[in-house]
Protein backbone atom coordinates (compact mmCIF):
# COMPACT_ATOMS: atom_id res chain seq x y z
CA UNK A 1 0.00 0.00 0.00
CA UNK A 2 0.84 3.58 -0.88
CA UNK A 3 2.51 5.35 2.61
CA UNK A 4 0.57 8.40 3.85
CA UNK A 5 3.73 10.14 3.82
CA UNK A 6 6.55 9.21 2.29
CA UNK A 7 10.05 11.39 3.05
CA UNK A 8 13.10 10.86 0.50
CA UNK A 9 16.75 11.84 1.36
CA UNK A 10 15.41 14.96 3.24
CA UNK A 11 17.85 17.57 4.75
CA UNK A 12 18.01 20.46 6.57
CA UNK A 13 20.91 22.98 6.98
CA UNK A 14 20.53 25.75 9.65
CA UNK A 15 23.61 27.86 8.79
CA UNK A 16 26.71 25.51 9.49
CA UNK A 17 24.66 23.19 11.24
CA UNK A 18 23.42 20.02 9.31
CA UNK A 19 20.32 18.73 11.24
CA UNK A 20 19.51 16.24 8.65
CA UNK A 21 21.47 14.29 6.58
CA UNK A 22 18.97 12.37 4.33
CA UNK A 23 16.42 11.08 6.21
CA UNK A 24 14.20 8.62 4.31
CA UNK A 25 10.88 7.90 6.21
CA UNK A 26 7.59 6.17 5.57
CA UNK A 27 4.30 6.39 7.28
CA UNK A 28 1.43 4.14 6.79
CA UNK A 29 -2.19 4.47 7.01
CA UNK A 30 -3.62 3.50 10.37
CA UNK A 31 -0.65 3.00 12.37
CA UNK A 32 1.59 4.61 15.09
CA UNK A 33 4.73 5.63 14.17
CA UNK A 34 7.16 6.50 17.32
CA UNK A 35 10.29 8.67 15.89
CA UNK A 36 13.05 8.27 19.07
CA UNK A 37 16.52 9.67 19.09
CA UNK A 38 18.48 11.64 21.66
CA UNK A 39 18.54 15.22 22.11
CA UNK A 40 19.95 16.88 19.03
CA UNK A 41 19.42 13.76 16.90
CA UNK A 42 17.11 16.20 14.59
CA UNK A 43 13.65 15.10 15.96
CA UNK A 44 11.96 18.30 15.70
CA UNK A 45 13.62 19.85 12.34
CA UNK A 46 12.22 16.18 10.75
CA UNK A 47 8.57 17.28 12.02
CA UNK A 48 8.74 20.81 11.62
CA UNK A 49 9.82 19.85 7.79
CA UNK A 50 6.70 17.47 7.64
CA UNK A 51 4.14 20.12 9.39
CA UNK A 52 5.45 23.18 7.27
CA UNK A 53 7.08 25.45 9.83
CA UNK A 54 10.36 24.66 7.98
CA UNK A 55 11.28 23.95 4.75
CA UNK A 56 13.84 21.33 3.86
CA UNK A 57 17.05 22.09 2.49
CA UNK A 58 16.79 18.72 -0.04
CA UNK A 59 15.07 15.74 -0.57
CA UNK A 60 11.53 15.34 -1.55
CA UNK A 61 8.31 14.63 0.06
CA UNK A 62 5.17 12.56 -1.14
CA UNK A 63 1.63 12.61 0.46
CA UNK A 64 -0.08 9.78 -0.62
CA UNK A 65 2.63 8.98 -3.55
CA UNK A 66 2.31 12.41 -5.17
CA UNK A 67 5.27 15.00 -4.54
CA UNK A 68 4.44 18.23 -2.27
CA UNK A 69 5.89 20.96 -0.82
CA UNK A 70 4.81 22.89 2.33
CA UNK A 71 5.67 26.70 2.36
CA UNK A 72 3.40 27.17 5.18
CA UNK A 73 1.90 25.34 8.73
CA UNK A 74 -1.88 26.48 7.05
CA UNK A 75 -0.38 24.27 3.82
CA UNK A 76 0.10 21.12 5.94
CA UNK A 77 -2.95 21.60 7.98
CA UNK A 78 -5.41 21.59 4.63
CA UNK A 79 -3.68 18.67 3.80
CA UNK A 80 -4.53 16.90 6.79
CA UNK A 81 -1.30 16.95 8.57
CA UNK A 82 -1.76 18.25 11.93
CA UNK A 83 1.18 18.79 14.12
CA UNK A 84 0.78 19.20 18.65
CA UNK A 85 3.97 21.23 19.25
CA UNK A 86 5.06 20.65 23.13
CA UNK A 87 4.70 24.32 24.21
CA UNK A 88 4.05 26.45 21.29
CA UNK A 89 0.27 24.93 20.39
CA UNK A 90 -2.30 26.73 22.35
CA UNK A 91 -2.63 30.33 23.54
CA UNK A 92 -2.96 29.95 26.95
CA UNK A 93 -4.96 32.96 27.48
CA UNK A 94 -7.68 32.43 25.24
CA UNK A 95 -10.70 30.30 25.85
CA UNK A 96 -10.92 26.37 24.95
CA UNK A 97 -13.29 27.20 21.95
CA UNK A 98 -11.11 30.22 21.01
CA UNK A 99 -7.90 27.37 20.98
CA UNK A 100 -9.27 24.59 19.20
CA UNK A 101 -10.87 26.90 16.37
CA UNK A 102 -7.72 28.46 16.15
CA UNK A 103 -7.30 29.49 12.55
CA UNK A 104 -10.08 27.59 11.66
CA UNK A 105 -12.85 29.57 13.15
CA UNK A 106 -16.98 29.03 12.39
CA UNK A 107 -18.48 31.82 10.78
CA UNK A 108 -22.26 32.65 10.72
CA UNK A 109 -23.78 33.41 6.90
CA UNK A 110 -22.31 36.81 5.77
CA UNK A 111 -23.78 39.98 7.06
CA UNK A 112 -21.67 41.92 4.32
CA UNK A 113 -19.01 40.07 1.72
CA UNK A 114 -15.81 40.38 3.11
CA UNK A 115 -16.95 40.39 6.75
CA UNK A 116 -16.75 36.74 8.75
CA UNK A 117 -18.98 37.15 11.74
CA UNK A 118 -18.00 34.54 14.30
CA UNK A 119 -20.39 31.90 15.33
CA UNK A 120 -19.66 31.59 18.98
CA UNK A 121 -21.79 29.74 20.20
CA UNK A 122 -21.35 27.34 17.33
CA UNK A 123 -17.73 26.72 18.43
CA UNK A 124 -18.52 26.58 22.10
CA UNK A 125 -21.13 23.26 21.70
CA UNK A 126 -18.49 22.09 18.60
CA UNK A 127 -15.32 22.23 21.19
CA UNK A 128 -17.96 20.67 23.57
CA UNK A 129 -18.56 17.58 21.31
CA UNK A 130 -14.50 16.77 20.48
CA UNK A 131 -13.54 16.73 23.93
CA UNK A 132 -16.65 14.55 24.26
CA UNK A 133 -15.54 12.14 21.61
CA UNK A 134 -11.47 12.40 23.65
CA UNK A 135 -13.75 11.39 26.38
CA UNK A 136 -12.59 14.42 28.25
CA UNK A 137 -15.22 15.93 30.81
CA UNK A 138 -14.56 19.58 30.78
CA UNK A 139 -18.27 21.53 30.58
CA UNK A 140 -17.04 25.51 30.23
CA UNK A 141 -15.66 26.15 26.77
CA UNK A 142 -14.68 29.78 27.62
CA UNK A 143 -12.28 28.67 30.50
CA UNK A 144 -8.62 29.84 29.47
CA UNK A 145 -6.26 27.26 28.84
CA UNK A 146 -3.81 27.98 31.06
CA UNK A 147 -6.75 27.21 33.97
CA UNK A 148 -6.43 23.49 32.83
CA UNK A 149 -4.04 20.86 33.65
CA UNK A 150 -1.17 19.46 31.28
CA UNK A 151 -3.69 16.59 30.02
CA UNK A 152 -6.74 18.47 29.64
CA UNK A 153 -4.27 21.07 27.55
CA UNK A 154 -3.16 17.83 25.10
CA UNK A 155 -6.90 17.34 24.66
CA UNK A 156 -7.66 20.72 23.91
CA UNK A 157 -4.69 20.39 20.85
CA UNK A 158 -5.65 17.21 19.61
CA UNK A 159 -9.42 18.55 19.60
CA UNK A 160 -7.62 20.82 17.06
CA UNK A 161 -6.55 18.61 15.04
CA UNK A 162 -9.68 16.73 14.94
CA UNK A 163 -11.52 19.85 13.65
CA UNK A 164 -8.78 20.15 11.14
CA UNK A 165 -9.90 16.92 10.32
CA UNK A 166 -6.08 15.68 10.16
CA UNK A 167 -5.70 11.97 8.91
CA UNK A 168 -2.00 12.12 10.56
CA UNK A 169 -1.45 13.65 13.81
CA UNK A 170 2.12 14.31 14.56
CA UNK A 171 3.05 14.90 18.34
CA UNK A 172 6.00 16.56 19.92
CA UNK A 173 7.10 15.00 24.07
CA UNK A 174 2.82 15.19 24.36
CA UNK A 175 4.11 13.28 27.86
CA UNK A 176 6.88 15.10 28.45
CA UNK A 177 5.78 18.05 31.12
CA UNK A 178 2.85 15.33 32.50
CA UNK A 179 2.76 13.49 35.84
CA UNK A 180 1.70 9.35 35.73
CA UNK A 181 -2.26 9.94 35.36
CA UNK A 182 -1.90 12.86 33.20
CA UNK A 183 0.12 11.07 30.97
CA UNK A 184 -2.42 8.27 30.98
CA UNK A 185 -4.92 10.16 29.72
CA UNK A 186 -2.86 11.62 27.26
CA UNK A 187 -1.96 7.72 25.74
CA UNK A 188 -5.45 6.91 25.95
CA UNK A 189 -5.99 9.80 23.55
CA UNK A 190 -3.66 9.21 21.54
CA UNK A 191 -5.46 5.25 20.84
CA UNK A 192 -8.86 7.02 20.32
CA UNK A 193 -7.18 8.61 17.85
CA UNK A 194 -5.96 5.59 16.43
CA UNK A 195 -9.21 4.21 16.81
CA UNK A 196 -10.66 6.44 14.80
CA UNK A 197 -8.43 5.41 11.72
CA UNK A 198 -5.93 8.44 12.27
CA UNK A 199 -2.34 7.87 11.88
CA UNK A 200 -0.32 9.02 14.27
CA UNK A 201 3.54 10.16 14.79
CA UNK A 202 4.90 10.33 18.28
CA UNK A 203 7.77 11.90 19.04
CA UNK A 204 9.01 10.48 22.71
CA UNK A 205 11.88 10.41 25.00
CA UNK A 206 9.40 8.56 27.50
CA UNK A 207 10.68 4.55 26.55
CA UNK A 208 7.48 2.87 28.25
CA UNK A 209 4.99 5.36 26.44
CA UNK A 210 6.57 3.93 23.17
CA UNK A 211 5.99 0.34 24.17
CA UNK A 212 2.96 0.78 25.68
CA UNK A 213 1.56 2.75 21.88
CA UNK A 214 3.64 1.90 18.82
CA UNK A 215 3.77 0.10 15.86
CA UNK A 216 6.58 0.82 14.41
CA UNK A 217 9.49 2.73 15.97
CA UNK A 218 11.88 4.76 13.89
CA UNK A 219 15.63 6.16 15.48
CA UNK A 220 17.36 9.03 14.45
CA UNK A 221 21.06 9.83 16.04
CA UNK A 222 23.14 12.48 14.39
CA UNK A 223 20.47 13.61 11.59
CA UNK A 224 20.25 10.27 10.03
CA UNK A 225 18.07 7.22 10.40
CA UNK A 226 19.78 4.45 12.11
CA UNK A 227 16.49 2.42 12.79
CA UNK A 228 13.26 1.21 11.19
CA UNK A 229 11.44 -1.52 12.63
CA UNK A 230 8.25 -3.09 14.18
CA UNK A 231 7.94 -2.68 17.65
CA UNK A 232 7.05 -6.09 18.09
CA UNK A 233 9.79 -7.79 20.78
CA UNK A 234 11.09 -4.86 22.39
CA UNK A 235 11.00 -3.82 26.03
CA UNK A 236 11.77 -0.21 27.11
CA UNK A 237 15.19 -0.85 28.05
CA UNK A 238 16.23 -2.74 25.35
CA UNK A 239 14.78 -0.01 23.13
CA UNK A 240 16.91 2.97 25.06
CA UNK A 241 20.17 0.82 24.46
CA UNK A 242 19.16 0.88 21.33
CA UNK A 243 18.37 5.26 21.00
CA UNK A 244 22.03 5.54 23.30
CA UNK A 245 23.87 3.38 20.44
CA UNK A 246 22.08 3.27 17.27
CA UNK A 247 22.37 -0.26 16.99
CA UNK A 248 19.68 -2.90 16.81
CA UNK A 249 20.74 -6.35 18.35
CA UNK A 250 17.63 -8.07 18.87
CA UNK B 1 -14.33 40.11 44.87
CA UNK B 2 -11.16 40.17 43.85
CA UNK B 3 -12.24 39.45 40.51
CA UNK B 4 -14.02 42.60 40.54
CA UNK B 5 -11.34 44.27 41.77
CA UNK B 6 -8.90 43.01 38.97
CA UNK B 7 -11.65 43.82 36.19
CA UNK B 8 -12.46 46.95 37.18
CA UNK B 9 -10.50 48.16 39.93
CA UNK B 10 -8.90 51.08 37.92
CA UNK B 11 -12.01 51.97 36.34
CA UNK B 12 -13.33 52.55 40.00
CA UNK B 13 -10.34 54.74 40.39
CA UNK B 14 -11.04 56.81 37.59
CA UNK B 15 -14.72 57.14 38.59
CA UNK B 16 -13.20 58.33 41.90
CA UNK B 17 -11.28 60.84 40.56
CA UNK B 18 -14.15 62.41 38.33
CA UNK B 19 -16.24 62.23 42.16
CA UNK B 20 -13.25 64.29 43.09
CA UNK B 21 -13.08 67.02 40.87
CA UNK B 22 -16.90 67.27 41.18
CA UNK B 23 -16.31 67.89 44.88
CA UNK B 24 -13.11 70.25 44.33
CA UNK B 25 -12.91 71.43 40.90
CA UNK B 26 -15.01 74.89 40.39
CA UNK B 27 -17.44 74.76 37.77
CA UNK B 28 -16.04 70.85 36.50
CA UNK B 29 -19.64 69.42 37.32
CA UNK B 30 -20.94 72.34 34.59
CA UNK B 31 -22.97 70.56 31.87
CA UNK B 32 -21.20 72.58 29.21
CA UNK B 33 -17.66 71.59 31.11
CA UNK B 34 -18.93 68.22 31.20
CA UNK B 35 -20.29 68.07 27.33
CA UNK B 36 -16.75 69.56 26.32
CA UNK B 37 -14.51 67.15 28.08
CA UNK B 38 -16.88 64.33 26.28
CA UNK B 39 -16.25 65.89 23.07
CA UNK B 40 -12.46 66.64 23.53
CA UNK B 41 -12.39 63.00 24.25
CA UNK B 42 -13.40 62.00 21.14
CA UNK B 43 -10.15 63.08 19.15
CA UNK B 44 -8.24 60.86 22.13
CA UNK B 45 -10.19 58.46 22.20
CA UNK B 46 -10.77 57.59 18.43
CA UNK B 47 -6.60 57.58 18.09
CA UNK B 48 -6.13 55.69 21.05
CA UNK B 49 -8.62 53.55 19.29
CA UNK B 50 -6.16 52.60 16.75
CA UNK B 51 -3.20 51.87 18.50
CA UNK B 52 -5.31 49.44 20.44
CA UNK B 53 -6.00 47.65 17.64
CA UNK B 54 -1.90 47.84 16.60
CA UNK B 55 -1.43 46.25 20.42
CA UNK B 56 -4.09 43.94 20.23
CA UNK B 57 -1.30 42.15 17.26
CA UNK B 58 1.31 43.21 19.64
CA UNK B 59 2.42 45.78 17.66
CA UNK B 60 3.37 49.28 19.15
CA UNK B 61 2.66 52.57 16.87
CA UNK B 62 4.69 55.08 18.25
CA UNK B 63 3.39 57.00 15.13
CA UNK B 64 -0.05 57.87 15.49
CA UNK B 65 0.74 61.47 16.75
CA UNK B 66 2.83 62.74 14.48
CA UNK B 67 0.82 60.44 11.53
CA UNK B 68 -2.20 62.71 12.55
CA UNK B 69 -0.43 65.85 12.31
CA UNK B 70 0.54 64.96 8.86
CA UNK B 71 -3.05 64.17 8.04
CA UNK B 72 -4.17 67.33 9.14
CA UNK B 73 -2.26 69.14 7.41
CA UNK B 74 -2.94 67.60 3.95
CA UNK B 75 -6.64 68.05 4.71
CA UNK B 76 -5.91 71.63 6.04
CA UNK B 77 -3.96 72.06 2.84
CA UNK B 78 -6.34 71.40 0.22
CA UNK B 79 -9.62 72.30 2.08
CA UNK B 80 -7.63 76.03 2.45
CA UNK B 81 -6.96 75.65 -1.56
CA UNK B 82 -10.24 75.68 -1.99
CA UNK B 83 -10.83 71.84 -3.42
CA UNK B 84 -14.03 70.38 -2.22
CA UNK B 85 -14.40 69.06 1.65
CA UNK B 86 -14.79 65.07 0.17
CA UNK B 87 -11.21 65.32 -1.78
CA UNK B 88 -10.03 66.62 1.79
CA UNK B 89 -11.68 64.17 3.93
CA UNK B 90 -10.33 61.54 1.33
CA UNK B 91 -6.69 62.73 1.31
CA UNK B 92 -6.66 62.74 5.67
CA UNK B 93 -7.90 59.18 5.69
CA UNK B 94 -5.93 58.23 3.07
CA UNK B 95 -2.29 59.71 4.29
CA UNK B 96 -3.19 57.94 7.44
CA UNK B 97 -3.74 54.92 5.97
CA UNK B 98 -0.65 55.02 3.92
CA UNK B 99 1.22 55.30 6.83
CA UNK B 100 -0.12 52.78 8.45
CA UNK B 101 0.54 50.37 5.66
CA UNK B 102 3.78 51.47 5.30
CA UNK B 103 4.37 50.68 8.62
CA UNK B 104 2.94 47.10 8.51
CA UNK B 105 5.65 46.48 5.56
CA UNK B 106 8.24 47.57 7.31
CA UNK B 107 7.38 45.40 10.68
CA UNK B 108 6.11 42.34 8.94
CA UNK B 109 8.25 42.28 5.18
CA UNK B 110 11.01 44.14 6.27
CA UNK B 111 11.50 42.64 9.92
CA UNK B 112 12.47 45.96 10.95
CA UNK B 113 10.94 46.14 14.94
CA UNK B 114 7.50 48.14 15.25
CA UNK B 115 9.71 50.03 18.10
CA UNK B 116 12.18 51.59 15.15
CA UNK B 117 9.40 51.61 12.30
CA UNK B 118 6.96 53.52 13.74
CA UNK B 119 9.61 55.80 15.29
CA UNK B 120 11.29 56.66 12.16
CA UNK B 121 7.56 56.89 10.56
CA UNK B 122 6.89 59.67 13.26
CA UNK B 123 10.23 61.19 12.31
CA UNK B 124 9.00 61.29 8.52
CA UNK B 125 5.95 62.38 9.01
CA UNK B 126 6.81 65.18 11.25
CA UNK B 127 9.61 66.46 8.96
CA UNK B 128 6.34 66.23 5.88
CA UNK B 129 4.21 67.96 7.55
CA UNK B 130 6.75 71.08 8.21
CA UNK B 131 7.41 70.84 4.90
CA UNK B 132 3.80 71.31 3.30
CA UNK B 133 3.12 74.34 5.59
CA UNK B 134 6.82 75.72 5.48
CA UNK B 135 6.12 75.82 9.17
CA UNK B 136 2.92 77.81 9.16
CA UNK B 137 -0.82 76.58 10.09
CA UNK B 138 -3.70 76.92 7.63
CA UNK B 139 -6.10 79.16 9.27
CA UNK B 140 -9.34 80.24 7.60
CA UNK B 141 -13.03 80.00 7.11
CA UNK B 142 -14.08 77.11 5.90
CA UNK B 143 -16.88 75.69 4.26
CA UNK B 144 -19.59 74.40 7.21
CA UNK B 145 -20.07 71.61 4.29
CA UNK B 146 -16.39 70.57 6.33
CA UNK B 147 -16.42 72.27 9.75
CA UNK B 148 -19.63 70.40 10.77
CA UNK B 149 -18.09 67.01 10.16
CA UNK B 150 -17.20 67.84 13.90
CA UNK B 151 -19.22 71.06 14.93
CA UNK B 152 -22.33 69.62 13.78
CA UNK B 153 -24.87 67.72 15.91
CA UNK B 154 -27.75 65.16 15.17
CA UNK B 155 -30.85 64.71 17.19
CA UNK B 156 -29.21 66.93 19.63
CA UNK B 157 -25.91 64.71 20.04
CA UNK B 158 -22.93 66.58 19.07
CA UNK B 159 -21.40 64.98 15.87
CA UNK B 160 -17.60 63.97 17.69
CA UNK B 161 -19.94 61.90 20.33
CA UNK B 162 -21.11 60.27 17.33
CA UNK B 163 -17.95 59.47 15.61
CA UNK B 164 -16.44 58.42 18.68
CA UNK B 165 -19.28 56.30 19.82
CA UNK B 166 -19.30 54.66 15.64
CA UNK B 167 -15.33 54.00 15.80
CA UNK B 168 -15.56 52.71 19.06
CA UNK B 169 -18.60 50.21 17.86
CA UNK B 170 -16.97 49.04 14.68
CA UNK B 171 -13.76 48.30 16.66
CA UNK B 172 -15.83 46.06 19.21
CA UNK B 173 -17.71 44.56 16.69
CA UNK B 174 -14.06 43.73 14.80
CA UNK B 175 -12.26 42.38 17.87
CA UNK B 176 -14.61 40.57 19.38
CA UNK B 177 -17.59 39.15 16.59
CA UNK B 178 -15.20 38.72 13.00
CA UNK B 179 -13.16 36.12 12.09
CA UNK B 180 -10.21 38.66 11.34
CA UNK B 181 -10.53 40.22 15.00
CA UNK B 182 -10.36 36.38 15.97
CA UNK B 183 -7.14 35.80 14.23
CA UNK B 184 -5.50 39.68 15.30
CA UNK B 185 -6.40 38.53 19.27
CA UNK B 186 -4.29 35.20 18.95
CA UNK B 187 -1.31 37.13 16.57
CA UNK B 188 -1.26 38.96 19.40
CA UNK B 189 -2.01 36.34 22.49
CA UNK B 190 0.55 33.99 21.46
CA UNK B 191 1.84 34.67 17.97
CA UNK B 192 4.05 31.03 17.19
CA UNK B 193 0.54 29.34 18.05
CA UNK B 194 -1.22 31.39 15.53
CA UNK B 195 0.79 30.98 12.60
CA UNK B 196 0.98 27.31 13.43
CA UNK B 197 -2.02 27.12 13.40
CA UNK B 198 -2.34 28.62 10.11
CA UNK B 199 -2.82 31.95 10.76
CA UNK B 200 -1.23 34.67 8.94
CA UNK B 201 0.21 36.16 11.30
CA UNK B 202 2.16 38.79 9.42
CA UNK B 203 -1.25 39.81 7.73
CA UNK B 204 -2.74 40.57 10.89
CA UNK B 205 -0.02 42.53 12.33
CA UNK B 206 -0.53 44.70 9.43
CA UNK B 207 -4.17 45.06 9.53
CA UNK B 208 -3.67 46.04 13.03
CA UNK B 209 -0.99 48.59 12.54
CA UNK B 210 -3.13 50.02 8.70
CA UNK B 211 -6.17 50.66 11.19
CA UNK B 212 -3.85 52.28 13.60
CA UNK B 213 -3.05 54.65 10.68
CA UNK B 214 -6.53 55.06 9.24
CA UNK B 215 -7.56 56.12 12.79
CA UNK B 216 -5.31 58.78 13.08
CA UNK B 217 -6.70 60.02 9.77
CA UNK B 218 -9.97 60.02 10.88
CA UNK B 219 -8.81 61.74 14.07
CA UNK B 220 -6.89 64.09 12.01
CA UNK B 221 -10.02 65.24 9.85
CA UNK B 222 -12.12 65.94 13.01
CA UNK B 223 -9.51 67.63 14.65
CA UNK B 224 -9.08 69.62 11.40
CA UNK B 225 -12.63 70.57 11.22
CA UNK B 226 -13.41 71.27 14.55
CA UNK B 227 -10.19 74.18 15.02
CA UNK B 228 -11.38 75.38 11.37
CA UNK B 229 -7.36 75.09 11.02
CA UNK B 230 -4.67 72.65 10.37
CA UNK B 231 -0.79 73.07 11.84
CA UNK B 232 2.45 70.92 11.69
CA UNK B 233 2.50 69.21 15.16
CA UNK B 234 -1.24 69.45 16.00
CA UNK B 235 -1.86 66.24 17.59
CA UNK B 236 1.76 66.22 19.37
CA UNK B 237 0.10 66.81 22.07
CA UNK B 238 -2.32 63.66 22.00
CA UNK B 239 0.96 61.04 21.49
CA UNK B 240 1.37 60.50 25.71
CA UNK B 241 -2.36 60.76 26.06
CA UNK B 242 -2.97 58.26 23.81
CA UNK B 243 -0.76 55.74 25.05
CA UNK B 244 -1.61 56.44 28.94
CA UNK B 245 -5.32 55.81 27.91
CA UNK B 246 -4.27 52.26 26.13
CA UNK B 247 -2.29 50.99 28.60
CA UNK B 248 -4.60 51.99 31.55
CA UNK B 249 -7.21 51.02 29.40
CA UNK B 250 -5.61 47.41 29.71
CA UNK B 251 -5.55 47.11 33.44
CA UNK B 252 -9.30 46.70 33.27
CA UNK B 253 -12.24 45.02 31.77
CA UNK B 254 -10.12 42.26 30.11
CA UNK B 255 -7.06 42.67 32.50
CA UNK B 256 -3.77 42.42 30.89
CA UNK B 257 -4.65 42.51 27.24
CA UNK B 258 -5.39 45.80 25.45
CA UNK B 259 -9.22 45.92 24.78
CA UNK B 260 -11.63 48.53 23.12
CA UNK B 261 -13.77 49.14 26.14
CA UNK B 262 -10.98 49.86 28.22
CA UNK B 263 -9.30 52.33 25.98
CA UNK B 264 -12.69 53.93 26.18
CA UNK B 265 -12.83 54.14 29.59
CA UNK B 266 -9.55 54.68 30.53
CA UNK B 267 -9.67 58.00 27.95
CA UNK B 268 -12.47 59.81 29.25
CA UNK B 269 -10.93 59.50 32.50
CA UNK B 270 -7.28 60.98 31.21
CA UNK B 271 -9.43 64.12 30.11
CA UNK B 272 -11.43 64.50 33.03
CA UNK B 273 -8.11 63.68 34.91
CA UNK B 274 -6.70 67.22 32.23
CA UNK B 275 -9.76 68.91 32.67
CA UNK B 276 -9.88 69.02 36.15
CA UNK B 277 -6.34 69.45 37.00
CA UNK B 278 -6.69 72.71 34.70
CA UNK B 279 -9.51 73.98 36.70
CA UNK B 280 -7.93 73.92 39.92
CA UNK B 281 -4.96 75.93 38.55
CA UNK B 282 -2.17 72.81 37.88
CA UNK B 283 0.35 73.97 35.66
CA UNK B 284 0.78 72.87 32.50
CA UNK B 285 3.68 70.31 32.71
CA UNK B 286 1.86 68.32 35.52
CA UNK B 287 -0.38 67.07 33.55
CA UNK B 288 3.00 65.10 31.56
CA UNK B 289 4.16 64.27 34.83
CA UNK B 290 0.57 62.46 35.81
CA UNK B 291 0.69 60.82 32.62
CA UNK B 292 3.88 59.47 32.54
CA UNK B 293 2.84 58.19 35.84
CA UNK B 294 0.06 56.64 34.62
CA UNK B 295 1.69 54.52 31.70
CA UNK B 296 4.52 53.25 34.10
CA UNK B 297 1.69 52.52 36.77
CA UNK B 298 -0.67 50.88 34.55
CA UNK B 299 1.88 48.43 32.96
CA UNK B 300 2.99 47.64 36.45
CA UNK B 301 -0.55 46.82 37.92
CA UNK B 302 -1.48 44.42 34.23
CA UNK B 303 2.20 42.74 35.41
CA UNK B 304 0.55 41.97 38.32
CA UNK B 305 -2.45 40.90 37.63
CA UNK B 306 -1.31 38.66 35.25
CA UNK B 307 2.21 37.72 36.66
CA UNK B 308 4.18 38.19 34.08
CA UNK B 309 5.37 41.34 31.61
CA UNK B 310 2.25 42.26 29.68
CA UNK B 311 4.23 43.56 26.38
CA UNK B 312 6.81 41.67 25.00
CA UNK B 313 7.87 44.48 22.06
N1 LIG C 1 16.45 26.95 14.64
C1 LIG C 1 17.67 26.34 14.70
N2 LIG C 1 18.78 27.04 14.38
C2 LIG C 1 20.00 26.45 14.41
N3 LIG C 1 20.21 25.17 14.77
C3 LIG C 1 19.15 24.44 15.11
C4 LIG C 1 17.81 24.98 15.11
N4 LIG C 1 16.95 24.01 15.49
C5 LIG C 1 17.71 22.93 15.72
N5 LIG C 1 19.02 23.16 15.51
C6 LIG C 1 20.12 22.18 15.63
O1 LIG C 1 19.77 21.08 14.83
C7 LIG C 1 20.08 19.88 15.48
C8 LIG C 1 18.83 19.03 15.64
O2 LIG C 1 17.96 19.67 16.57
P1 LIG C 1 16.47 19.17 16.87
O3 LIG C 1 15.80 18.90 15.60
O4 LIG C 1 15.84 20.14 17.80
O5 LIG C 1 16.75 17.79 17.64
P2 LIG C 1 15.83 16.97 18.66
O6 LIG C 1 14.44 17.45 18.54
O7 LIG C 1 16.01 15.56 18.21
O8 LIG C 1 16.39 17.18 20.02
C9 LIG C 1 20.73 20.26 16.80
O9 LIG C 1 22.13 20.25 16.61
C10 LIG C 1 20.23 21.65 17.04
O10 LIG C 1 21.17 22.38 17.78
MG1 LIG D 1 13.13 18.30 20.07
Amino acid sequence: MTPILSLAGITKRYGGVEALKGVDLDVHQGEILAVCGDNGAGKSTLIRIVSGAHEASGGEMRLHGAPVVFRSPHDALTRGIATIYQDLALAPRLSIAENVFMGAELVRPLLLPFVKMLDRKGMRTAARGYLERLQVPVTDMRRPVERLSGGQRQAVAIARALHWNARLVIMDEPTAALGVKETGLVLDLIRRLKAEGRTVVLISHNMADVVALADRVAILKGGRKVIDRPLKGLDADTLAHMVMTGVDRT
Amino acid sequence: MRAVFETWGTALAGLAVVLFFVVAAPNFASPTNLLNIVKETSFLAILALGFTLALITAELDLSIADVASLAAVVTGFLIHGGHPPALAVAAGLGVGLLCGLVNGVSVTRLRVPALIATLGMAAMARGLGFMLTEGVSFVGRWPTGFTGLARASVWGIPALVLWMAGAAAIALVLVKATRTGARMTATGEAEEAARLSGIATARMKRIGLALSGLAAGLTAVLLTASLSSAAPNMAGDYFLYAIAAVLLGMTMVEPGRANIPGTLIAALTLKVLGNGLVLMGAAYYVQDIVLGFIIIASVAVSASVMRKAPLRL
